[in-house]
């Protein structure tokens, strides 16, 4: 009887907690959806107030990051391009103090931002960070070999660079099918970032 | 049993009820987002503190959401560029708010345009300057202060190298790193030809060069202020080594998760170069620097910063010296030694707070044989320490206060031997100073900065006071701004020790001017006006401080990288009219190193196809005031205009090597900087006149840097 009544307060707690608060696996999943600027920003705000909410989980912020990435991508105003990539540098800032970040998605998360800049004013920004773009990327695949999303970023800017140089890099493609295989396994659980298969198909059309 | 049935029962008619209770009872939270003019903020995050409740506003700034909470609640709206707002509502009224949102404290210190100040921050939107932006500069040769030189309101003065700003002299300009005083910024040389920054570009992530009422956070510079800084965080791990025409290096970085250290070694001798391409010097020995610096930054949190830099190199040469006065020849033999160590903390507490200390040591060593006379010795020793100590808050959307002490104690001994007779003399003093700054933002157009910089110097027992007014208003994306400013500064060491009651020299600057940034132009124009008093003067009876004299003129700078793809132009052109009575100056004249014009014209192409940037700059100036004594008059004459064609080519052979070139004077003009004159019996004049040129008339560069490590590639940057 006893365990009975404990599993129903659980149930009661846990059903009441459901109901009253909103869930981050929806909101990961629009963040996977999301396609134009007003989307992502709609997804911003939800994330914005989940981190806002739970400031020492460490996805709410990674997310947040990604998404200012996304729409640094996204909108015309090079100010505006700035202001969200400052912002994703403050939260990834922050992450780094956080235990259970993972590293090697912090990582690779910072090399992308860097690789938005560098989009932002390829001219200007191309030779200041491409050291360190590649330096993120790398390290990111040092403490996860098996990062989909470290792979398949570092493949494309090894091929946009070894295009710049006149050559070819020889394991993009090599590179793409580890990055496909591995998100393909991914399961979609919202406890880990999921993104990254848009930009393989982005590196199979782009090859 | 049947009782437990009832609790069963009960049990779940609290669940349903706790569920249900989830569901039912919402109110609708509604209204709109406005800033503080009244027009909708699209996008802002509303929200309600401590849920996930919320939405976001729409173009017309409506926003509105439903929530099951009850009584007052919280509400917060964010919105990217404006301070988090928050407001209480309570329980009954939940419809028809209006929330104002103002600009946030990032962006309002993100205000950076201030009469005669250019930030050169890499990631700033106003900046355009980066270590890889000056390398490429053709003109360059890769130094600091060669680049800088490019910019509006610097004087050329190919001779010397140094900065001389807005008709100051070079000693009126200051340099620092992170914050702290550097006494010898630049490389010792021989006679007439151009020193170079001790310091390498790549070391530093952001420069803030001020040509002209700066701020009072910075002493003893009365026309300006480089201040360089280092980067707080280096999180590469990389070494790399470099070959050039003119010596070799290198150096590495080791990054740990919170901190990293550097290490760079450089050898230059430019025996080899001179035996290749002869110059008009006559070198004995050749030029020969070794330097070494090193960099330790530890960083335990994301607010917390610990860097501790330190240098040291040692130039030694033999030149031999034809005076025109005296036919024997001479060995200049120069052994220079420098030191410097800096070390400094930052932190931002919770509180907001800013707080930095640091403290600095600068030391210089000086031996020359030979110096004005053959058989005589010049010694020289100087160190300087710097201690500083300041913090920044934000109070208030309206303030922010910055302010801070310092002291500088210095101690400079020289001797000169002739005929085995010394001639030692010396000085040691100190500077104490209480400065404060606060930064007032009237409206988000508009921001005041009212300062002043109190300082003692125990060597004249003397307090002076140097208030700052900077006022900046923004109208339709043009900033218009102007300073107001008191700037003093210690004569030169050598008439210190001559007189040590010499008060400090005295400059006012009236600076104003409008900056204008769109779709990758840069239009900016300034003009000033600079009142100078109790300049040090040699006059023939006494060293005193009746000196005074004005400088005034109008710098334009225009920077276009829209003109077509990968290619960048920039154009910048200085008036100045300056006058002196000063040093040995005894009548209101223009000094020597004053040009009325100076303009260059610069480009800089990227093209992919070669896998090279190209540098391209010309630069000119009008003619320098030289004395001629055939003539009545002081500063009576002026030279041939100066003009030279630079290139420079940056080629990336492979992602681990670049390959960078560059060559300056194209043209091959002789530029004259002035004239010396000699009595000569023999000549109708009565003088014999010698040209001082360039030591030689190209200087040509090639340098290949290699990245030795696997994780990083197009760095040439060892730190």
């Amino acid at each position: 009887m006893k365990t009975i009544k404990s599993i129903l307060c659980v149930l009661f707690l846990t059903l009441s907690f459901v109901a009253r608060s909103q869930d981050l696996a929806p909101i990961v999943q629009n963040v996977n959806k999301a396609k134009d600027v007003s989307e992502f920003i709609q997804v911003r705000s939800k994330l914005e107030r989940f981190v806002a909410l739970q400031p020492q989980q460490w996805l709410p912020g990674y997310y947040l990051a990604y998404v200012d990435v996304q729409l640094s991508f996204r909108v015309a105003a090079k100010e505006e391009k700035l202001q969200y990539l400052s912002e994703a540098e403050t939260y990834l800032n922050k992450l780094t103090e956080l235990k259970e970040t993972d590293k090697s998605e912090n990582y690779t998360l910072k090399g992308f931002r860097l690789y938005a800049l560098i989009a932002s004013d390829p001219q200007a920004n191309g030779p200041k960070y491409s050291g360190e773009i590649i330096n993120d990327y790398e390290t990111a695949l040092g403490i996860n070999p098996n990062n989909p999303r470290a792979l398949v970023l570092l493949a494309i800017y090894k091929n946009d660079m070894a295009k710049f140089m006149h050559q070819t890099y020889g394991n993009f493609q090599k590179d793409l099918e580890k990055a496909s295989a591995i998100l393909a396994d991914e399961n979609g659980t919202s406890l880990v970032p999921t993104w990254g298969k848009g930009w393989v198909d982005f590196a199979l059309n782009k090859k | 049993m049947q009782q437990k049935m009832k609790e069963i029962a009960l049990l779940f008619l609290l669940l349903i009820a706790g569920v249900i209770s989830g569901f039912a009872q919402l109110r609708t939270v509604e209204g709109k987002v406005l800033n503080e003019q009244s027009k909708p903020i699209a996008n802002a995050n509303v929200f309600i503190k401590g849920t996930v409740d919320g939405a976001t506003s729409d173009s017309l700034g409506h926003f509105s959401f439903t929530t099951d909470e009850k009584g007052e609640i919280t509400l917060c709206s964010r919105m990217l560029g404006y301070a988090a707002f928050t407001v209480q509502v309570p329980g009954n009224n939940s419809s028809a708010l209006v929330l104002i949102m103002r600009p946030d404290n990032i962006t309002l210190d993100n205000v950076v345009i201030s009469a005669g100040n250019f930030r050169l921050k890499g990631d700033s939107q106003f900046g355009k300057m980066s270590a890889v932006d000056i390398v490429t500069t053709a003109g360059s040769n890769g130094d600091l202060y060669h680049s800088l030189g490019t910019l509006p309101g610097v004087q050329l003065v190919g001779e010397s190298g140094k900065l001389f700003i807005r008709g100051g002299d070079s000693d009126e300009s200051q340099t620092y790193i992170d914050e702290m005083h550097v006494l010898s910024p630049y490389t010792t040389s021989g006679e007439n030809d151009p020193v170079r920054g001790r310091y390498s570009p790549f070391m530093f992530e952001g420069i803030n060069f001020s040509t002209g009422a700066g701020s009072s956070e910075y002493a003893q510079g009365l026309s300006g202020v480089l201040s360089l800084n280092t980067k707080d965080v280096s999180p590469i791990s990389k070494t790399g080594v470099n070959v050039s025409s003119v010596g070799m290096g290198g150096g590495g970085t080791q990054a740990f998760e919170k901190g990293s250290v550097s290490v760079n070694l450089d050898y230059e001798d430019l025996g080899a170069y001179h035996k290749l391409i002869p110059d008009r010097l006559n070198w004995i020995k050749p030029y020969k620097l070794f330097s070494g610096s090193g960099q330790v930054r530890f960083n335990p949190n994301q607010r917390t910063v610990f860097k501790t830099f330190i240098g040291y190199d040692r130039t030694t040469f033999v030149q031999q010296i034809t005076s025109l006065d005296n036919p024997t020849t001479r060995d200049f033999g120069m052994k220079d030694d420098n030191f410097y160590l800096n070390s400094t903390y930052q932190k931002t507490t919770e509180s907001g707070y800013k707080i930095f200390a640091g403290a600095a040591f600068s030391f210089k060593n000086q031996h020359i044989d030979n110096a004005v006379l053959p058989e005589d010795t010049y010694r020289e020793k100087e160190w300087e320490v710097h201690l500083k100590t300041k913090a920044t808050k934000r109070f208030t959307d309206f303030l922010r206060i910055n302010a801070g002490l310092e002291n500088f104690f210095r101690h400079d001994e020289t001797a000169y031997t002739y005929s085995s007779t010394v001639h030692p003399d010396s000085i040691s003093h100190s500077i104490s100073a209480l400065f404060a700054t606060a930064i007032i933002n009237i409206n988000p157009n508009l921001y005041a900065e009212l300062s002043d910089r109190m300082e003692y110097t125990s060597i004249n027992h003397e307090w002076n006071s140097n208030p700052r007014l900077a006022m900046n208003y923004t109208l339709n994306g043009i900033h218009f701004s102007g300073v107001i400013g008191k700037y003093t500064q210690l004569p030169e060491n050598k008439y210190l020790m001559l007189n040590k009651d010499l008060p400090a020299e005295e400059c006012t600057q009236y600076v104003g001017g409008m900056y204008y940034e769109k779709k990758d132009k840069i239009y900016r124009i300034e003009t000033y006006y600079k009142k100078y008093n109790d300049l040090a003067l040699q006059e023939p009876t006494a060293l005193n401080s009746n000196g005074y004299g004005y400088s005034k003129g109008v710098d334009v700078f225009f920077n276009d990288r829209s003109l077509f793809k990968n290619f960048e132009y920039m154009l910048a052109y200085s008036f100045n009219l300056s006058k002196r009575k000063y040093q040995d100056y005894t009548e209101l004249s223009t000094p020597q190193y004053a040009t009325t014009h100076n303009a260059t014209a610069s480009i800089k192409y990227n093209i992919p196809a070669l896998k090279s940037i190209l540098g391209l700059t010309n630069r000119f100036a009008s003619g320098r005031p030289y004395h001629d004594p055939t003539k009545e008059g002081i500063m009576n004459s002026t030279t041939g205009f100066y003009n030279s064609v630079d290139m420079s080519v940056t080629y990336l052979a492979s992602k681990k090597i670049i390959i960078y070139a560059s060559a300056s004077n194209l043209l091959g003009r002789q530029n004259v900087y002035n004239y010396n004159y000699t009595a000569d019996t023999a000549s109708p004049e009565g003088y014999r006149r010698t040209p001082l040129l360039d030591s030689s008339t190209h200087f040509f560069y090639i340098g290949i840097f290699i990245t030795l490590s696997g994780k990083t590639a197009y760095d040439v940057s060892n730190f």
